[in-house]
C-alpha cells in the first residue's frame, strides 16, 4: 500500500485535507507546462532583447519544428502506454536514406518507402518488446545502435542525395499544413475513439488493462508501427529541408523528443495523466529553449548542460511516483 | 492462585482508511498463561497482534510489557524486546538456508570483526533444531528442500528459542498436521511453564478449549469479553464471537431443498483444467441461478481457477466451455461471452488505480458504444453504474486510488454490471471490506442469483462460503478435495477438515 493509505489511518480529517491538497496539486501540475512555456518565452524575449520574437526568427524556429512535431505524435502514443522509443533518431536517418534513394525514381514511391521503412523498424521494436518481452527501452536502444551502424554504412563514401526537385517543396505553408493535419488526425483519433482510453489504461497498469479486456499486445504492436510510420513520414520533411542524408542524420532526435515531452508535462511513465497538449506545448517550449540558448551565444556544450538540468527538473516535477512502476 | 500481570494493552486502536480494524481494545495478559484470542475473520485479532509484534505500526494506545512501554519497529526489534510471533502464512524465505532463515535480520551476533561466521551460525541453528527434536532438519540445507510443515516448524524454533516473554501464535495450526500440532502445543506448554505468555489465535474451538487458560473475544474490532476456559463451552464461544449479526440478514437465510429442485442450466463447464504448479485436473459445472463457492487454504490453487475460467491463466490446458459451445481461451473471448472477473489482487489486476473511475467502469464496454466516443456518453454510462452501486465519490473523474477498499470493489462490480455480464467469477469479493459494504455486496449477489445469473465465489473466508453458497468445493494442493451442499448443519469444521 502507498503512503496515501498510511496517512489516511491517522484520522479522517487529515485524509480529507490530503485529498484536497492532492487535487489542488494535480490541478497546478496540469497548468505547469503552459506556465513553463510562457516563462521560457518571456525569459528569452527579455534575454535576447525581443529579437527571438521577430517574424524571421519565429519562422526559423518553426521550420526546425515540423519534423519534431510529427515524430512527437508517434512518441507520445508510445509514451502514453508507458513505453519508450530510443530508436527514433536512427530510424529517421535510415528512413531518410530510403526516401532520398527512391526520390530519384518517383516522389510518391519515395514518401511511401520512407513511411514503410519506419513502419518495419517499429514492427521490429514491437516484436522484441511484445513477443520476446524485453523492456522497450532496452530493445529500442539496441535497435538505435544497429540503425546508427546502418546509417554510417550507407553513407560511408558520400551522403545519399535526394533528387533536386525535393527541396522545391520547402514551403512554409505546405509544411505547416502537413504538420497541422498530422496533429489534428492524432488528436481526433485519440480523443474521440476508445484508442486514447486504451493507451492510457495500458500505461496506468498493463495487467489490469488486460483484465479489463484491452488487447494489450495487439495495441502495442500497432502503436509501434504507427509511430514508426510517422517518423518515416517526418524523414520526408527532413529530406525536404536538408536534401541529403549523412551518417549523423536524426542524431539525438530521441533525446530531443524526450525532453520536449517532459517539458510538455508528459508523465515519464505514461498513463491517465498524458494529455494531447503535451505534444504541442512540449515541442514549442523545446524549440524556443533551444533557439534561445543559441541566440544568447552559449556554446553547444553549455546548451547541452542547461538542457540536461531542465530535463531532470521537469522529470522530477512530472513523474508519477505514486504509481511506483518502472518504464516498460 | 494469583498470577502477575505480564503484558497490558491500553486502548489499542487501528484504522485502515474508513475501516476501524481495532477499536480501543484494552487487554491484560498474565504470567504463565495461554491466552486465546478468538473472533470471526476481520474481527481484528491479527491486526491487534501484528501491532504488538511490529508487523504493523500502532495506530494509538500503548502496550506495556513488564512495566515498560513497547512499540516495536519490526519483528526483529520485537524479538529483542521479548515478543515473538509465528505467522499464519509462510514466514520463511525461499532460496536461503534453514540457518539463514532462523537468524534473518539478527545475524549481528555472529559477526566477528566485520565478517559473518557462517559456520558458527549453522552450528547454533543445528543445536537449536536438535534441542527441539527436529534434528532431521539440516541447518545448512536450503529451506525449499522442506515441505510446508517442516518450514513452519523451523519458524516455531526461530520464534521461540530465545524464550520470548510473549509468544503470538497466529492461526498456525490450520496448516499443520497432528504431528506439527503436537510439537506446537509442546512449545506452548513450555512457554507457559517458564512463566511467560502465549497469545493463541485459532479458529478451531476445540483446540482453543484444550490449550487456553483464558479466552478473549473480539468482534468487528471491538473487545467483547474475557472468559476462563472452565466457564464456557464451544457453543457459548460461537455465540460470543458472532454476536447478533447472524440475525441481521447479513448472509442468505434461505436453504433450498436441493434434492427436489432442478439445478439451473449449465453456464460454464470446466473440464480437466490444469495450470502447471497451480491447479491439477479440475472439472466442475457452474449453473445458472446458483452461487458456487470454492474454498481452501490461500495456496491451494483456488485463486488460479478463477483466472483459468476468465482465460487469464498462463500455460493452461483443459477446456472451459460455455453453454453455446464456445471455448474460452483468452480474456477477450471471456468478456465478449459475458464473463466477469474480480481478482483477489484488486489494486493490481482488477483496477487501474491511477486512472479515473470513469475509465475503470467504461473500459470493457467502450467497444459497444459505437465508433465515436463522446465525453458525455462515457460520463453518463459510468455515472449510471457508479451510482447504481452507490459508490462513495466526488465525481467519476476521481482517481480510483483515492477510494477505500469497499468502494474500489464497487467500481469493479459497476464495471461488470455495465457490461451486462451474467457469469460472475469473484475472487475474494469482500477481502478487506468493511461490514456495511460487505452486506451490500452479499445483497447484490443474492439479487443476481435470483436473476438467474451464474456466480462463482472464491474465498478464504469460511463463513462467507457457508453463508452465501449453494454448493462449496474445497480445494487442496491444486485439486478439488470435496463438495458440500448448502445446509444449516454445515460447519466451519466440515470445510477445514477437507482443506488440510
Amino acid at each position: 500500500m502507498t503512503t496515501s493509505n498510511d496517512t489516511a489511518i491517522d484520522s479522517k480529517t487529515t485524509a480529507i485535507d490530503d485529498k484536497k491538497k492532492d487535487a489542488f496539486a494535480a490541478r497546478i501540475r496540469g497548468f505547469l507546462p503552459l506556465i513553463g512555456f510562457v516563462v521560457i518565452l518571456g525569459f528569452f524575449a527579455i534575454a535576447t532583447g525581443g529579437s527571438i520574437l521577430t517574424p524571421k526568427n519565429i519562422t526559423l524556429i518553426l521550420s526546425g519544428g515540423y519534423m519534431l512535431m510529427i515524430a512527437a505524435c508517434g512518441v507520445w502514443l508510445i509514451m502514453t502506454m508507458g513505453c519508450l522509443d530510443f530508436s527514433q533518431g536512427s530510424m529517421l536517418g535510415v528512413s531518410c536514406a530510403v526516401f532520398c534513394a527512391l526520390s530519384q525514381y518517383n516522389l510518391v514511391l519515395a514518401i511511401l518507402g520512407g513511411i514503410a521503412t519506419g513502419g518495419v523498424i517499429g514492427a521490429i521494436n514491437a516484436y522484441f518488446h511484445v513477443y520476446r518481452q524485453i523492456q522497450s527501452f532496452v530493445v529500442t536502444m539496441c535497435v538505435m545502435f544497429l540503425l546508427r551502424g546502418v546509417c554510417a554504412f550507407i553513407t560511408t563514401t558520400s551522403p545519399v542525395y535526394a533528387a533536386t526537385y525535393v527541396t522545391t517543396f520547402n514551403d512554409m505553408t505546405l509544411l505547416m499544413g502537413i504538420t497541422l493535419a498530422v496533429l489534428v488526425i492524432t488528436y481526433v483519433v485519440t480523443r474521440f475513439t476508445s484508442i486514447g482510453h486504451n493507451l492510457k489504461a495500458i500505461g496506468a497498469n498493463e495487467k489490469a488493462a488486460r483484465f479489463a479486456g484491452i488487447k494489450v499486445q495487439k495495441t502495442k504492436v500497432i502503436v509501434y508501427i504507427v509511430a514508426g510510420c510517422l517518423t518515416g513520414f517526418a524523414a520526408f520533411i527532413n529530406a525536404i529541408k536538408v536534401g541529403s542524408v549523412t551518417s549523423t542524420a536524426g542524431n539525438m532526435l530521441e533525446t530531443q523528443l524526450l525532453i520536449a515531452m517532459v517539458l510538455g508535462g508528459m508523465p515519464i511513465n505514461g498513463g491517465a495523466r498524458a494529455r494531447f497538449s503535451n505534444i504541442v506545448i512540449g515541442v514549442l517550449s523545446y524549440l524556443i529553449l533551444q533557439k534561445g540558448l543559441v541566440m544568447m551565444g552559449f556554446t553547444t556544450e553549455i546548451q547541452q548542460l542547461i538542457l540536461g538540468v531542465v530535463f531532470i527538473i521537469m522529470v522530477a516535477l512530472f513523474s508519477d511516483r505514486s504509481s511506483n512502476q518502472v518504464i516498460k | 492462585m494469583e498470577q502477575k500481570l505480564l503484558l497490558h494493552a491500553e486502548k489499542i486502536d487501528k484504522r485502515f482508511g474508513p475501516t476501524h480494524a481495532v477499536n480501543e481494545v484494552s487487554l491484560d495478559f498474565l504470567e504463565g498463561e495461554v491466552h486465546a484470542l478468538i473472533g470471526e475473520n476481520g474481527s481484528g485479532k491479527s491486526t491487534f497482534t501484528n501491532m504488538l509484534t511490529g508487523i504493523l505500526p500502532i495506530g494509538s494506545g500503548t502496550f506495556t510489557l513488564m512495566g515498560h512501554d513497547v512499540a516495536p519497529k519490526n519483528q526483529v526489534d520485537a524479538n529483542h524486546q521479548g515478543i515473538a510471533i509465528v505467522v499464519q502464512e509462510t514466514g520463511t524465505l525461499g532460496g536461503l538456508s534453514v540457518a539463514d532463515n532462523m537468524f534473518l535480520g539478527d545475524e549481528d551476533q555472529f559477526i566477528r570483526r566485520g565478517i559473518k561466521d557462517t559456520a558458527a551460525m549453522n552450528r547454533k541453528a543445528q543445536e537449536l533444531l536438535d534441542a527441539y527434536d527436529l534434528g532431521y532438519i539440516k541447518a545448512t540445507s536450503i529451506i525449499d528442500n522442506y515441505d510446508f510443515e517442516d518450514r513452519k516448524l523451523v519458524e516455531i524454533v526461530k520464534s521461540t528459542w530465545f524464550d520470548p516473554a510473549v509468544l503470538v501464535i497466529d492461526e498456525t495450526t490450520t496448516a499443520l498436521s497432528q504431528k506439527g500440532r503436537d510439537k506446537l502445543f509442546e512449545v506452548m506448554d513450555h512457554v507457559r511453564e517458564l512463566g511467560h505468555c502465549v497469545i493463541f489465535i485459532s479458529h478451531d474451538m476445540g483446540e482453543v478449549l484444550k490449550m487456553a487458560d483464558r479466552i478473549s473475544i473480539l468482534r468487528d474490532g471491538d473487545f467483547v469479553t474475557t472468559v476462563n476456559r472452565e466457564d464456557v463451552d464451544e457453543d457459548q464461544l460461537k455465540t460470543l464471537m458472532v454476536g447478533r449479526q447472524m440475525d441481521d440478514h447479513y448472509y442468505r437465510t434461505d436453504y433450498p431443498d436441493y434434492a427436489r429442485e432442478q439445478p439451473g442450466e449449465t453456464a460454464v463447464s470446466v473440464r480437466g483444467v490444469t495450470v502447471p504448479g497451480m491447479i491439477d485436473d479440475v472439472s466442475f459445472d457452474l449453473h445458472r441461478g446458483e452461487i458456487l463457492g470454492i474454498g481452501g487454504l490461500s495456496e491451494c490453487g483456488m485463486h488460479e481457477v478463477g483466472k483459468a475460467i476468465f482465460g487469464a491463466s498462463y500455460d493452461r490446458t483443459g477446456e472451459v466451455v460455455l453453454a453455446d459451445g464456445t471455448k474460452v481461451k483468452d480474456i477477450n473471448t471471456a468478456i465478449d461471452h459475458s464473463i466477469a472477473y474480480a481478482s483477489k489482487d484488486r489494486d493490481n489486476e482488477s483496477l487501474l488505480i491511477n486512472d479515473t473511475i470513469e475509465d475503470n467502469i467504461a473500459l470493457p464496454s467502450m467497444r459497444d458504444m459505437g465508433r465515436v466516443l463522446s465525453d458525455k456518453k462515457l460520463r453518463e454510462f459510468s455515472d449510471k453504474y457508479a451510482v447504481l452501486m452507490s459508490t462513495k465519490m466526488v465525481s467519476v473523474n476521481q482517481y480510483v486510488s483515492a477510494l477505500s477498499g469497499g468502494n474500489k470493489q464497487k467500481v469493479v462490480l459497476a464495471r461488470w454490471l455495465g457490461k451486462q455480464s451474467d457469469i460472475l467469477v469473484l475472487d475474494s469479493p469482500t477481502r478487506g471490506i468493511d461490514i456495511k459494504v460487505k452486506a451490500a455486496i452479499y445483497a447484490l449477489l443474492e439479487q443476481m442469483r435470483k436473476e438467474n445469473k451464474a456466480i462463482l465465489i472464491i474465498s478464504e473466508e469460511i463463513m462467507e462460503l457457508l453463508g452465501m453458497c449453494d454448493r462449496i468445493f474445497v480445494m487442496k494442493d491444486g485439486k478439488i478435495n470435496g463438495e458440500l451442499t448448502r445446509s444449516p448443519e454445515l460447519s466451519e469444521q466440515d470445510l477445514i477438515s477437507k482443506m488440510v
